[in-house]
């Protein structure tokens, strides 16, 4: 009766399990045992000498973007956090005026209205959870992008500090706007890969 | 464990300024290791997956998680070992999610059937793809990147028995797709 290759496998394993030494003194004494035995050991040396594979393409460009759609939407959540202290001292600021001044201004509730969407916009990105997506290149290529443009809006939307009162409310309805509108693009380019994907 | 600490010197011998950088979060550290690693972590995972376009997925998805926790690699194990690890994990995972039908019996049949009329061998490459999948898993993680039965069954979620009879019933498979047989 010959070694089963489970008893040839577990020959291999460090460590006297039960049955191995009954086994081994068995393979001391039978040829077609300690053949079989060899070219276990032999197969496995060929597998280990198996050629080396290589990816058909480079996969580190949508390593690299995904990195900086991860990155951005860290930035992006952290923005929206401000964002919503912004649209809260906004809110506060009109209302103090509106008691100050009855008439109704239609910039700042246009601008919170823009704030409140691109919260609402932000907080759906984040439900879809980008940074836990494989994206293909093309898609990836496009949400940098749309993060890019969005993080340059971010930047402008800082500098509007430094202008006087009036002429910031009109710039800052204006870019709060822009990133809205780039934020929908945003969901739409996630929405669309997908729906493509089955996700 | 020293097979893996001689491999990170030699895929990496700037290791160090390389990890200090990534866990800097520098983009230019993130791709020396990704260039580094890219053919033994690809190679893993072409090996346990069906199709290279699986392997491509998983090697992306391995990275994109060596970036993300870097910050956790200690730095008192080998490297090698680490991303070994994450790459396993996620190429098993992706097995698992993907659900393959397991062609194992029916290849069987084929395969003796082909063997008695033509004496057909296949080479190790084809006979190792012919594998299913979790039995070739099973004798990559073993017989080649040396993780032992009780590695392999927390990685699978199975008991070290399992890992051990697939790779016992892998093994009598090849050898018979090998034509190794004749030779007994």
């Amino acid at each position: 009766m010959h070694l089963s290759m489970e008893q040839l496998v577990a020959l291999r394993e460090p460590g006297a399990e039960p049955g191995t030494q009954t086994a081994r003194s068995h393979l001391d004494e039978c040829e077609t045992c300690r053949a079989e035995f060899d070219r276990l050991h032999q197969r496995i040396a060929r597998l280990k000498a198996l050629p080396s594979l290589r990816p058909t393409r480079d996969r580190w460009p949508e390593v690299r973007a995904q990195i900086g759609v991860e990155r951005r939407a860290r930035r992006l959540r952290r923005f929206g956090l401000v964002g919503l202290a912004a649209a809260a001292s906004v809110a506060m600021v009109v209302g103090v005026r509106n008691l100050r001044q009855p008439h109704t201004d239609a910039v700042p509730a246009e601008l919170s209205e823009a704030m409140a969407r691109s919260q609402a916009l932000e907080a759906a990105i984040d439900r879809y959870h980008p940074e836990s997506r494989v994206l293909d290149g093309r898609t990836a290529r496009i949400a940098q992008e749309l993060e890019d443009r969005i993080a340059t809006v971010d930047r402008e939307l800082q500098m509007t500090d430094l202008m006087d009162s009036g002429r910031r409310e009109t710039q800052e309805l204006d870019l709060w706007r822009e990133r809205v509108g780039l934020l929908d693009a945003l969901v739409d380019v996630h929405l669309t890969r997908a729906s493509t994907a089955g996700l | 464990m020293l097979k893996a600490l001689a491999m990170d010197s030699y895929l990496l011998a700037d290791a160090k300024t390389v990890l200090a950088q990534a866990k800097a979060g520098d983009p230019a550290g993130f791709e020396a290791l990704y260039r580094a690693f890219e053919i033994p972590v690809y190679n893993l995972c072409r090996r346990i997956c069906r199709t290279a376009e699986d392997a491509e997925d998983v090697l992306q998805e391995t990275f994109l998680e060596i970036c993300r926790s870097i910050g956790q690699y200690r730095e008192d194990g080998s490297l090698w070992g680490w991303i070994r690890s994450i790459a396993a994990s996620k190429a098993l995972m992706r097995l698992r999610r993907n659900k393959y039908r397991d062609t194992d019996e029916l290849n069987d049949e084929v395969v003796a059937h082909r063997r008695e009329d033509t004496h057909l061998r296949m080479d190790l490459e084809a006979a190792l793809e012919r594998l299913s999948e979790t039995s070739r898993a099973v004798v990559w993680l073993h017989d080649v990147e040396g993780y032992t039965h009780e590695e392999i069954a927390v990685m699978m979620g199975k008991t070290p028995s399992f890992s051990k009879s697939q790779l016992a019933r892998a093994h009598a498979r090849l050898r018979r797709w090998l034509g190794e047989e004749v030779a007994a």
